[in-house]
């Protein structure tokens, strides 16, 4: 006959055509493993604490903090789409709407997992929200990476109850219809709550006056880096997206959303990036020339321990930042595929080192003059439960790809979006 | 940071944040709340089951979804956009006065002109005392065969149209069959019967709008026609193209006679799921 039914059709949206449940369980297994090793790593962490990592007091900022840093950059994806397409209106970004929506669910919960590991005792979640550090930044990231979470379990309900099982019972349809009216109301107030964490997050190091390196002036409580984080993860969230939608078409060889919409991401990850390297670059001929100096550090002095050298200050803004910038605004370069999703590969590669430059660079630089400089590799167990937040990414987004409509015109008719 | 916690002190910038925090909180709270009240209302008024139907039918493909005029030949093409509810469609006269021009041949399979149909493959017969017989049409008769268990509403149920009437298991697969009408099931049959199920509309019969949303005449032609079309290509031998029949009719337990076949595809195409 034409084809046999797979086990899990019923499952499956009517006219999308999935790879065979082996096939898929198969590649499954080997991010099912990963995922249970970086558990096995999470409750060692839980249950003997932080020793089992190779932070210290000094070194209280590793390899989970540059992770939560980068996927929270990385997922700011979501938000901006949802913002772009619900505030402004820019209806041709629909086709990748839901798939934003599960990238940003799949960074912000598994950055919230890994900083649960992190800040220990997570029976003790609780105490932030009753007893918050009101003199810590990271008590309104606390705060608002909380409630964005929430907001995208709600964004991520209306695609769940999308399921072709779930959709027949009449109660879960309707309420996500009524949901999915509302949903322009939660896209505007992640957009706030992302705005403030992604802000925040960069203040926070901002504000480090005890780190020079880190350190910088702003605009009223604000210092500079708390706008540059916002920028380079709106610059760099469309990008990402763009990534994940191109690894997913290769992956499953399908064309899932048209080029025009990856191209119309790129060049909105491209102005971004562009304005964001202006900013970035002014900000740190502000920081080598007036800031640092008057804290009685000159600029040659952080880039003299390797491998912390002047390139990778080149990485950050011409290679990683100026070039990707280019490349995905030029048109003759955008309309090439290749090039298109390089250009997007290194905005992300550029935020991640960022990211990196501010957790790790910062930490591992003297700055009392019997300081040294530090080394700090992290434990198998860190590793481990890193590469458990991947893998539970890759898990979450293939059981979504496969059961849920996630891009909304792979079907190749003329059948609208639902609910839109 | 709240008022009797750890010293808070009422500051601007204290304030500033509560005030933030808590109308996010209640933004939040509200719109899922709404959200519920709403689809709470929205089964109170009866208004639920025409939002599944919208929902549903917005995911059909558009094969599933053409105009019953375009089936008559009355216009060479047309996407419904009013949901298979021709009772409000303010086309429907302008195309209704056109000639049908359908070619008609035997299909093979019995479509009595004294009933109406409707595109989930049941009938609707009318009866003098103004209450309906529906039943499984011929096309899906054929396909199902015998089934092995039939799941119907009971005496005094309230059906709604495009809502499901029958859950019919057959193989394994479980076909949910949508119903024709609305109403009121006045008696239910049995496998004897057919599975027939009397009705007591919930509109009036006499108004000519009632049951205007079924197909008859050379819609029904048209339509039978391009189902067996689809039938004949999904149940086409593997790694063959799609060929004309040299002839010959349907027969009855398709589900039997073919086990290999994709049914789920089958049968969803065939009973408008989604």
């Amino acid at each position: 006959m034409v084809s046999t039914a797979l086990p899990d059709s019923r499952w499956i949206a009517r006219g999308e055509e999935r790879t065979s449940l082996p096939r898929f369980l198969f590649w499954l297994a080997p991010w099912a493993v990963l995922l249970a090793l970086g558990v096995y790593a999470a409750g060692l962490c839980l249950y003997y604490g932080l020793n089992q990592t190779n932070m210290d007091n000094r070194f209280a900022f590793g390899l989970w903090i540059f992770l939560d840093l980068g996927i929270i950059a990385l997922g700011a994806g979501a938000f901006f789409t949802g913002f772009l397409v619900y505030i402004l209106k820019r209806a041709e970004l629909r086709p990748i709407l839901n798939a934003s929506v599960v990238v940003g669910f799949i960074c912000y919960s598994g950055a919230v997992a890994i900083l649960g590991i992190d800040v220990g005792q997570p029976l003790r979640f609780w105490f932030t929200f009753w007893h918050p550090n009101t003199h810590s930044m990271l008590t309104e990231v606390t705060f608002c990476i909380s409630c964005y979470l929430t907001v995208l379990c709600l964004e991520y309900i209306p695609i769940l109850l999308r399921n072709r099982q779930l959709r027949k019972l009449p109660s879960f349809l309707v309420f996500e219809h009524q949901l999915h009216k509302l949903v322009p109301v939660l896209a505007a107030v992640g957009t706030l709550l992302s705005f403030f964490h992604q802000g925040s997050l960069g203040g926070l190091y901002g504000v480090l006056r005890g780190r020079p390196f880190a350190f910088r002036q702003g605009f009223f409580i604000w210092p500079s880096t708390f706008f540059l984080f916002i920028l380079s993860a709106i610059a760099t969230g469309p990008s990402f997206l763009m990534l994940i939608t191109a690894t997913a078409e290769k992956v499953t060889g399908k064309k899932l959303v048209p080029y025009d919409v990856l191209r119309r991401l790129g060049f909105i990850s491209g102005v971004l990036l562009g304005i964001y390297v202006a900013a970035k670059s002014i900000d740190t001929l502000i920081w080598l020339n007036f800031t640092s100096p008057s804290e009685g550090f000159a600029g040659w002095q952080y880039y003299m321990y390797k491998p912390f050298g002047t390139p990778i200050l080149f990485a950050e803004i011409v290679l990683f930042g100026l070039l990707p910038a280019f490349l995905l605004t030029f048109r003759r370069t955008a309309a090439h595929r290749g090039w298109l999703l390089a250009a997007a590969f290194l905005a992300c590669a550029g935020v991640l080192m960022n990211r990196f430059v501010l957790t790790v660079q910062t930490l591992a630089l003297p700055t009392l003059p019997f300081d040294e400089f530090l080394q700090y590799t992290p434990s198998w167990q860190e590793v481990a439960s890193f590469g458990g937040v991947i893998a539970y990414g890759v898990i979450i987004f293939s059981l979504s790809y496969r059961y849920l409509p996630l891009f909304a015109h792979s079907k190749g008719d003329d059948a609208h979006v639902p609910g839109h | 940071m709240f008022p009797g916690i750890d010293g808070f002190h009422w500051t601007v910038g204290h304030v500033v944040f509560l005030a933030l925090f808590f109308a996010v909180a209640l933004t939040v709270i509200t719109t899922v709340a709404s959200a519920a009240w709403r689809t709470a209302k929205d089964f109170r008024d009866h208004r639920a089951f025409e939002l599944c139907w919208k929902d549903d039918f917005s995911a059909l493909p558009s094969a599933d979804r053409r105009c019953r005029h375009e089936l008559a030949g009355r216009v060479i093409s047309r996407t419904c956009d009013h949901e298979f509810d021709c009772r409000t469609c303010t086309n429907y006269q302008q195309f209704a006065v056109l000639p049908a021009t359908g070619f008609a041949h035997d299909l093979g399979l019995e479509y009595p002109a004294d009933r109406l149909y409707h595109r989930g493959h049941t009938w609707v017969k009318p009866a003098e005392d103004g209450t309906v017989t529906i039943g499984l049409d011929a096309l899906a008769d054929h396909v199902i065969g015998d089934p092995d268990s039939v799941e119907m509403p009971a005496v005094g149920d309230s059906v709604d149209v495009h809502q499901t009437i029958w859950r019919i298991k057959k193989n394994g697969y479980v076909v949910s069959v949508r119903a024709p009408l609305e109403g009121t099931a006045l008696s239910i049959g049995n496998r004897e019967n057919r599975w027939t199920l009397q009705v007591r509309p919930r509109l009036d019969l006499q108004d000519p709008h009632t049951l205007r949303h079924l197909l008859r005449g050379p819609e029904v032609h048209g339509w039978v026609s391009r189902e067996l079309e689809r039938l004949q290509v999904q149940l086409r031998p593997r790694d063959t193209a799609a060929t004309l029949a040299d002839g010959g009719v349907l027969i009855r337990g398709l589900m039997d006679a073919l086990p290999n076949s994709n049914w789920d595809t089958v049968l969803a195409d065939t009973f408008l799921e989604v």
